[in-house]
């Protein structure tokens, strides 16, 4: 009976779990950098970290092929020191981190507008370092857009299909992804696994979506 | 063996694997408990810290190979990685199942049209093994170098039929039946990059319809995707390879030869394969004793059957 092939969703899973954690790590800050601090160029940098949500899939494909591809300098030279990108699972780790980077920027930066800057006047006047007052005062009171923004992310990377077909393939076993795999499904006509799957991945989606609604309702 | 197309399941599946997602959560909540009560102690960091974790600790669960059937990936020797023009669906799956059963050496398929999967390749795709439904792009490899000269080889000629769905309450046995008022939408390959869907512009062309049937042709990916979008319906009837017409949803006759350049179907070893002696063992089980009765039945005409 357990006769489908699961590695998709391993893969899936793999995929989405080091995109969403790589996306954490750089969506947070540049998010509490739009929020609270004021630099030149800090509009440009905002609509930058948007255009991944406004642009199609293909064209940050292609954008990520040109740039990384066999192709590129860039491309030849991570080839040779053995650590390539396209067409290898770590491929579709960048096109799905880069496609849902915009969702944590913006969840968190919503959640850190709403902290009250004053909080964190009170803990500078009492001595903290920058670096107490981010991590004990407002990560604490912004916690739940991170979260939010977190199962966003993960949603999003989940389901990324354009910009993974273009930069890493859709080879069975080490760059199909769910995605792919249901478009594959269904390009070969084979209903009843594309069910499956599609009833697995919706449900999964579902999920995330209500647990960031719910926790995104009390941000504020 | 560790073909997708071996895993053969229908609807009725669906309810194992609801089992198995409710299986991967409530192991990922029992390795959450801990993090949780420790949260607790912690108040607000503590959660959130726990709530973060929640979906590593999910993901983490999923990926232990004990909670899964093992990959068919760990299979020894490393697959072979073959790229495949969308005509070669059915016939490709049988004989790479074959070549496992006979070898050892497990066979994975990605099918795409030969000029995506030939763009991949010009892109560092780690293919070992291309089999091109059209020569003139393998040739174009071979030119830049990025398949071994020596192993061009031609392994078929594939013929274009026109297909009909069986409940689309249209007939169509002839190029000219296209413009039929009735007939709405037809189905090709993408002739931008599509052999079949290259011939079978060809042939509308030479067969003087091209201009009165343009406006309702549906362009699949591939050959393998018009031929899907024929079986549901969504398009009544399509211009599809032979090899894949044998299908239950489609009636298909076959179209005049002499309207479409000649479907030369040539395979080449990639340069940058990590397993060139198996692919080219694996070229040489397509075009042998054991390959070719399974290509003929598929409706191929085979090298040394080819007028020259």
């Amino acid at each position: 009976m357990f006769d489908a092939n699961w590695a998709p969703l391993r893969l899936s899973l793999q995929v989405t779990l080091v995109a969403t954690l790589l996306v954490l790590i750089t969506g947070v800050p540049l998010a509490w950098l739009l929020a609270r601090k004021r630099f030149p160029g800090r509009d440009a940098v905002g609509a930058i970290a948007m255009l991944p949500l406004v642009l199609p899939p293909t064209v940050l494909g292609y954008y990520l092929l040109v740039t990384l591809g066999a192709q590129s300098p860039l491309g030849r030279w991570l080839a040779a020191v053995g650590f390539p990108l396209v067409f290898t699972w770590r491929g579709a780790v960048i096109a799905a981190a880069i496609a849902s980077f915009p969702l944590m920027v913006e969840s968190v930066r919503t959640g850190l507008e709403g902290v009250d800057p004053r909080l964190e006047g009170v803990a500078r006047t009492l001595g903290r370092s920058e670096w107490a007052i981010f991590w004990r005062v407002t990560l604490p009171l912004a916690w739940r857009s991170i979260v939010a923004g977190t199962a966003l992310t993960f949603a999003r990377a989940l389901g990324d299909f354009g910009a993974t077909l273009m930069v890493a393939g859709n080879i069975p076993g080490r760059t199909q992804t769910m995605s792919l795999y249901i478009y594959d499904l269904v390009q070969a006509n084979r209903q009843g696994e594309a069910n499956q799957m599609v009833l697995l991945i919706t449900v999964l989606a579902v999920t995330l979506l209500v647990v960031a609604r719910r926790l995104n309702r009390r941000v504020v | 063996m560790r073909l997708r197309s071996a895993h053969k399941l229908r609807a009725l599946a669906i309810a194992p694997s609801i089992a198995r997602t409710a299986s991967i959560l409530a192991a990922a909540l029992r390795q959450l408990q801990p993090v949780c009560l420790f949260g607790s102690l912690r108040g607000l960091w503590g959660r959130s810290l726990c709530l973060l974790l929640l979906p590593w600790l999910a993901v983490a669960c999923a990926a232990q190979p004990a909670s899964l059937p093992p990959p068919p990936a760990d299979v020894s020797p490393a697959p072979l990685t073959v790229a495949a023009a969308a005509d070669l669906q059915f016939a490709f799956t049988e004989i790479a199942a074959l070549f496992e059963a006979r070898t050892g050496q497990p066979v994975t398929l990605v099918f795409g049209s030969t000029g995506q999967l030939a763009q991949q390749i010009e892109n560092g795709a780690p293919f070992d093994l291309l089999a091109a439904a059209n020569i003139a792009f393998v040739e174009a490899l071979r030119d830049q170098g990025l398949v071994f000269a020596d192993s061009v080889a031609l392994y078929a000629e594939g013929r274009i039929v026109l297909a009909v769905n069986r409940e689309s309450g249209v007939a169509a046995t002839s190029l000219d039946d296209l413009t039929n008022p009735m007939i709405q939408r037809i189905a090709l390959a993408n002739p931008e990059h599509a052999p079949y869907g290259m011939a079978a512009k060809e042939a509308l062309t030479r067969a003087g319809v091209w201009a009165a049937v343009e406006p309702k042709l549906v362009y699949g990916e591939n050959v393998r995707q018009a031929l899907q979008f024929i079986q549901t319906g969504d398009a009544q009837v399509g211009i599809v390879a032979l090899s894949v017409a044998d299908v239950p949803e489609i009636t298909w006759t076959l179209i005049d030869g002499d309207l479409h350049t000649p479907l030369r179907q040539a395979l080449a070893v990639v340069a940058s394969s990590t397993q060139p002696d198996a692919a080219r063992a694996f070229a040489a089980f397509i075009n042998g004793p054991e390959g070719r009765p399974i290509m003929q039945r598929y409706g191929f005409v085979l090298p040394g059957e080819l007028e020259e």
